[in-house]
Parts: structure tokens; sequence; C-alpha cells
């Protein structure tokens, strides 16, 4: 053989020109008091400071050791007047149309309530209260009903932000991975669309999307759509770029062109990885989707501001429990699912 | 046949890789290129389909010049195998034989994979011929051992009829019996075909038994070409020796032995 000269060993204590030098500096101390001033001077600005004490404060009450606290009388003054979630849903037959009373909807009556209105005295000048008797249709689950139908609503745009995020971002993340792209200017233009999907907020340009698409869920599913298409571009094209460079050379040894190359040789390596964006992406939709309404895009929160800013608090309430299940049962849902993948 | 004109290669570094190699291999001989590591081996079978280009000098394959124009048309007659398989791991093994046809496949076939009937038939005989059986096509080529992977890999390569094929060390990695059996395969299935293989090894023992041809490498430089029978251990020390090693302090070390004349085998 070969290699059986050992390895020299130096003799002991003769000098040498290296040495493992310790580990701490003091750069890392600079580093640290740097660190330590950055946050005590934005943690005073952002008033970290006052919410702690307020925490505190309101801790304190609850176990009965301070006598008031502000935080506590906020949210209690909420969740009196969000108390009882509202179920049932009344209208006023007069208003309804197409209403035929032999044949009511399931599960509702009608009765009789009395309205009181505010309405003005045109000789005293005067408010006064003036009630009416009105027939009223009565379906004692229908709010129940109205925020499961927009519930369903919210969980198709989300689907849909979904699907057209990755119709959008494949293309995209073929042009911005730096080894596949044709040229550079095509790589410039689309890393630099990809940073401005990215860039863009949501609910922001759902506001824009409205003004554009009207009220309603195509603002709603673009809006998902394209924020997220820029964060799916980006790790698309990374994993492409990162991709094992080992069989992509195989088949660009035999010139079997880029596009067949990304099929065979970089997208088996890169699947799992793009199922578990795409699975997060759907995620964090589905949760998107249940705000994006609040600027009229759609789906429950739409539900959700209209009802707030008619100060129904009760219908608020509903509207909350009802995303509370909701999510809770979809990640419940995609717990069952990944551990069924994996 | 493939010819070497004073190849050269010199990295952007400054190092050079390949100086002034002029070489000619006739169709249907198996060449061994010997060497240490980092004499330009894989640097010399990758000027010959184009993954390297050349800093000077030119590679011709029967006669055409190996350049961007031709470069697409004879890739698809130089088949390689690699010596860490690159195969796509995550992917069926018939699928990776098949993408061997990439080349000559209409996208549209390419992307949806699905390959003519015969060229499906060729898949299965190509992996009956190295030794896999019918359970292994639907495995994935990652789940498979070292010496089954390289299996596949051969598969792949005669997929197209290569006239060429170029073999980058291609047993480094497995045990001698496999080495064995691997090479065979590549050189017999070389034969069928009457292709040229250009095959980088580093088991001496293997070079004498396999290569009509042996050419030894060193720094760039071809230091050795010749019919194993005039590759003599005297030329195998002059070959390797003090590439590995470098030349122990005089004085000083006390532990150093002479060194052991090399094995023959």
């Amino acid at each position: 053989m070969m290699n059986t000269r050992p390895i020299p060993v130096p003799a002991q204590g003769s000098a040498l020109h290296w040495q493992l030098s310790a580990p701490y500096t003091y750069k890392h101390i600079l580093l640290l008091i740097v660190v330590a001033t950055v946050l005590i001077v934005t943690g005073h600005r952002t008033e970290m400071d006052r919410m702690a004490a307020m925490t505190v404060q309101a801790l304190g009450y609850t176990v009965g050791l301070v006598d008031d606290s502000q935080v506590v009388r906020g949210l209690s003054r909420v969740g009196q007047s969000m108390w009882p979630p509202a179920v049932a849903e009344s209208e006023e037959i007069g208003r309804l149309q197409d209403f035929d009373r032999d044949r009511l909807p399931p599960f509702s009556r009608i009765e009789m309530q009395e309205r009181v209105e505010q309405k003005m005295n045109l000789e005293t000048l005067q408010l006064e209260a003036t009630s009416e008797t009105v027939e009223v249709l009565v379906q004692p689950f229908g709010y129940v009903w109205t925020v499961f139908v927009k519930m369903i609503e919210t969980l198709e745009i989300a689907l849909w932000g979904t699907i057209l995020s990755v119709l959008l971002s494949v293309p995209l993340a073929y042009f911005a991975a730096s080894n596949y792209s044709p040229n550079r200017f095509t790589y410039t233009v689309a890393r630099g669309g990809i940073s401005l999907l990215r860039s863009a907020p949501e609910l922001i340009v759902a506001l824009f999307l409205v003004l554009a698409y009207g009220f309603g869920p195509i603002a709603g599913v673009l809006a998902l759509g394209l924020h997220a298409a820029g964060f799916l571009g980006k790790f698309y094209a990374e994993d492409i770029e990162n991709a094992d460079k080992k069989p992509q050379e195989a088949l660009e040894a035999i010139g079997a062109g880029k596009l067949k190359t990304l099929w065979y040789a970089v997208l088996p390596q890169v699947l799992p990885q793009y199922i578990a964006y795409t699975a997060y992406i759907l995620d964090r939709n589905l949760r998107m989707a249940t705000v994006i309404g609040l600027v009229g895009a759609g789906g429950i929160g739409q539900e959700l501001k209209g009802r707030f800013d008619m100060f129904q608090y009760g219908h608020v309430m509903t509207i909350l429990i009802a995303i509370f299940v909701f999510v809770f049962v979809l990640d419940q849902l995609q717990a069952r699912i990944r551990a069924r993948l994996i | 046949m493939i010819r070497f004109e004073a190849l050269q290669k010199v990295w952007p570094d400054g190092t050079c890789a390949i100086s002034d190699v002029s070489l000619e291999i006739p169709q249907g001989q198996f060449c061994v290129i010997l060497g240490p590591s980092g004499a330009g081996k894989s640097t010399l079978l990758r000027a010959v389909n184009g993954l390297m280009r050349p800093s000077a000098g030119r590679v011709l394959i029967d006669d055409v010049e190996l350049n961007i124009a031709t470069q697409r048309q004879l890739r698809q007659r130089v088949a390689m195998i690699h010596q860490h398989f690159n195969l796509t791991n995550r992917m069926s093994v018939a699928s990776n034989v098949l993408s061997g046809l990439l080349p000559t496949v209409s996208t549209v076939r390419a992307l949806s994979g699905w390959f003519r009937p015969e060229h499906r038939q060729k898949a299965c005989h190509l992996l009956d011929r190295v030794g896999l059986s019918p359970e292994h096509l639907k495995r994935r080529a990652g789940d498979l051992s070292g010496g089954q992977q390289q299996r596949v890999g051969i598969a792949r390569a005669f997929m197209l009829d290569p006239e060429v094929v170029l073999a980058d060390e291609p047993v480094a990695s497995l045990d001698p019996k496999i080495s064995r059996d691997i090479l065979t395969l590549i050189r017999d299935a070389a034969r069928e075909r009457n292709a040229t293989v250009l095959c980088s090894l580093h088991q001496i023992d293997l070079a004498r038994e396999f290569g009509d041809r042996i050419v030894g490498m060193r720094d760039g430089r071809v230091v050795f070409d010749g019919s194993p029978a005039d590759f003599t251990d005297d030329r195998v020390q002059a070959l390797y020796e003090g590439a590995r090693w470098e030349d122990p302090p005089a004085a000083d070390d006390a532990g150093t032995q002479p060194l052991p004349a090399l094995a023959a085998s």
C-alpha cells in the first residue's frame, strides 16, 4: 500500500505559528451594548413599559389586589354589549320581496312585533316616539345560517386565491430562477415583480381592487392570489436554484433542453417543498380571507364590518365565534391530513 | 472516433487543468484514463460533451468539431455515466431511464411522461440487460443501493444508443466486486454497439483488466499512452508518486519510513 506513512506529530513544546483564539472579543461586547440600546429606545417609543404596567394592573384587579383597571373595564364593556350572540334573524314582512305566506322557509314563524320609531312632529318640531305593530318573519337560526353561507364564501375565496397564486407563481418562478431564466432581463423583471407583489399587503391591495372590481369576492380572490404569488414565486425560484445539480448535469450532458431538465431533474426534487409551501399559503389565505372583507372584498369580513358599523355587537360575536370554530376545524383537518401524508 | 487537438483549459483563477492534450481514440476502443486526483481526467471527459468549454484547442467527434452550433446534435451521440450516478432520487427508476431519451422526444410527450410503447419497451430491455428486474421499475431511484443506482445510470446512458460513452469514475464509490460487474456491463454494452468508451478510473487493476488502452495523466498532461501490457509497475509509480503526499520534511521527521513500493496486482 502507498499511504502507510503516519501523519507527522510535532515535537512537544515546539512553537506554533497559529493558535485558536478566544470565542468572545471586545467586538461582541460592543454589539451587545448596541443591541441593548436599540431595544431600550424602541421599547420605550412603542410604550412597552406602559403595556407591562397596565397588564400587571389588570392581572392585579382580577385577583383583587388593585381597585381599578382600565384594561379590564374596557374589555368588560365590550363583552357585555356582545353577549348574547345573535342567533335568530327577523325581517319585516312588508320589506320582503317575493314573500309567500303559504310557503315559509323551514323553522320560521311569523310574529307580531311592536316597533318604536322616532319621528319628527312637523307641527311642534319635536321628536316623538311613535309605536307601530308590524308583522315580522322570524327565523330562529337565520343568522347562524347567514354566517355559515358567508363562511363558505370565505373558504371559496381562499381556495381560488391559492389556485390563482400557484398558477401565477409557477411561470414567475421559472423566470426568477437565475439558473433557468432565459436572460438577465427576464430574471430582473421576474425578481422585481416578485418583490412588488410581496411588498403589497393583501388589505391594501384589496382596498384598490374593490375600487376596480367593485365590492365582492373578485377583489378578495385577486388580492390574496397576487400577494401569495409573490411569496410562492420567491420560494419556488429559490428551491429551483438550490436543487441538487447532479441530475441536472446528467440531462444537460445529453442535451435535453432547459424545460425538460427542469421537469425531470428539478421538479421531482422540489415537489415536496412546493406542496408544503402551497399548504402554508392555503392556510394563510384561509385566515386572511376572513379579514379581507373588512375593506369590502367579500366573505365573512364584509359581514363583520357591516354589523360592527351598525353597532350590532351580538351579530359580531356570532361571527367571531364562527371564525374561531372555522379556523379550529381547519387546523384539526390539516393536522389529520399531514399525519396521513407524512 | 474522438480527436483532441492541443486541448487546453485554464480555470478563471489561473490554474491549468489541461495543457496541450492531443489524443486520438478510434471507434470502439475502451480507453481508460488514469491519474491522481486533480490530474484533469474529469475535465478531459467533460470536454467531449461540452460540459467544459476548452480555453484553447478543439475536440472532434467523427471529424465534427464540438462547438455551440454542433453541441446539441453531438450531445445526443455522447452518453455519460457519472461517479455519483446523478439520478433524480425522488423519481422512479423507469422515469430516470426514460429521461435518457429526452433530447429526442417532443416536449408534450416529455412533460406528460407519455412515452411511446417501443421506448418504454426499450427501457425495460435495458434494465433487464443491466441486471435489474420488473419490481425495480416503480421504485424510487434514491432507494436503491449504489450498485443498483449505477446500473440505472448505465441503462439511461444507453437509451439513445450512443457512439461515445463517457464514464467519469463510474465505480469510485462501489466495492471491488460490484465495480467489476459495472465495468463489465459498460464494456459489453459498448461493444454490442461498437461505441467508444472513455473511462476515468482510480483502480489500477481494473484499468489493466478492462482497458484496451491506458492514458495516464498528471497535472493536466498526458504522461503515459499505451496498452495495458506496457503499463508496468514502474510506470504506475511514476504516475502517482508524490502526488497525494507532500514530500516529508527531511530532518526532524523521525516517524517517516521509506515509501513502500506499490503493490502490483
